[in-house]
């Protein structure tokens, strides 16, 4: 079971992307992952296998950006 | 959790299509589109990476959507008229019912996003026009012709038709109402021009 996890983070240029990626990609709990830097939310979307959000959070609160659980 | 929610994705396309008909591209943006659908923008995201991801992926379901629609009841093996008339007909019935979806297309026209539409619409379609066309000339009822040629005879008046139909006027501000008697009426003009 796939779950997408959307987060509004200010991850807002291609340098900002380049640090988290590392950090994500090494995660084996996480199939894929997108950040929409065009959007003022600079989305942050991951389809994981588990739903834990609070994972998310904290991997990207650690490179020091910001990330919040964008509600529906 | 979160379960697939077809209502939600039905008003974010549909909504999506209007505004690009209406707006165009460069204006488009998830955040307005998600106010206009009357969801939030995390909705949006459930469904879809981006606004590259959404466009493409409703261009590619509209070229669909298009394509499914033209060649309901039509057989590449029909007799030239008859194959033609079925054609218009179809062809008639889903501009009138998808006026915006005509719109959306003409935007998408000049964009990237024209490829992956192009794309769809090709495989399905272009075999059936094609082989179509190809058996009228083999059984002798039309002449072999380029496919620009064929097309504005074959189609383009029916497009006129329409246009004429969606600005509510024709030519000097005539008023003008698409009707099956006048569709009838110009395709007997187009058979007798294409038909040997």
């Amino acid at each position: 079971m796939q779950h997408v996890l959307i987060f509004k983070t200010n991850i807002a240029t291609p340098e900002a992307r380049s640090k988290i990626a590392p950090v994500l990609d090494q995660q084996p709990f996480i199939d894929q992952w997108t950040v929409d830097m065009e959007d003022v939310d600079c989305v942050l979307r991951v389809v994981a296998a588990e739903p834990v959000p609070d994972r998310i959070i904290a991997l990207i609160n650690a490179s020091a950006y910001e990330c919040a659980e964008l509600e529906d | 959790m979160r379960y697939r929610d077809e209502n939600k994705i039905q008003a974010i396309r549909e909504s999506a299509i209007e505004m690009v008909a209406n707006d165009g591209l460069e204006n488009f943006g998830i955040n307005r589109l998600a106010k206009a659908a009357g969801v939030s923008p995390a909705t949006i995201y459930i469904y879809y990476k981006d606004k590259e991801d959404l466009l493409t992926s409703i261009s590619i379901e509209e070229a669909l959507k298009m394509t499914r629609a033209t060649l309901k009841g039509f057989d590449p093996e029909m007799g030239f008229k008859e194959g033609l008339w079925v054609q218009w007909k179809n062809r008639a019935a889903f501009a009138l019912d998808n006026h915006q979806s005509a719109n959306f297309f003409e935007q998408l026209r000049n964009s990237a996003y024209k490829d992956k539409m192009l794309e769809t619409i090709t495989l399905e379609f272009r075999q059936a026009m094609g082989s179509y066309v190809h058996n009228a000339v083999k059984r002798g009822e039309i002449n072999e012709m380029p496919l620009e040629v064929y097309w504005s005879v074959a189609f383009a008046p029916l497009y006129s038709l329409i246009k004429f139909h969606n600005e509510g006027q024709s030519l000097d501000g005539r008023k003008f109402k698409f009707s099956e008697k006048v569709m009838k009426q110009t395709f007997d003009c187009v058979i007798k021009g294409l038909m040997k």
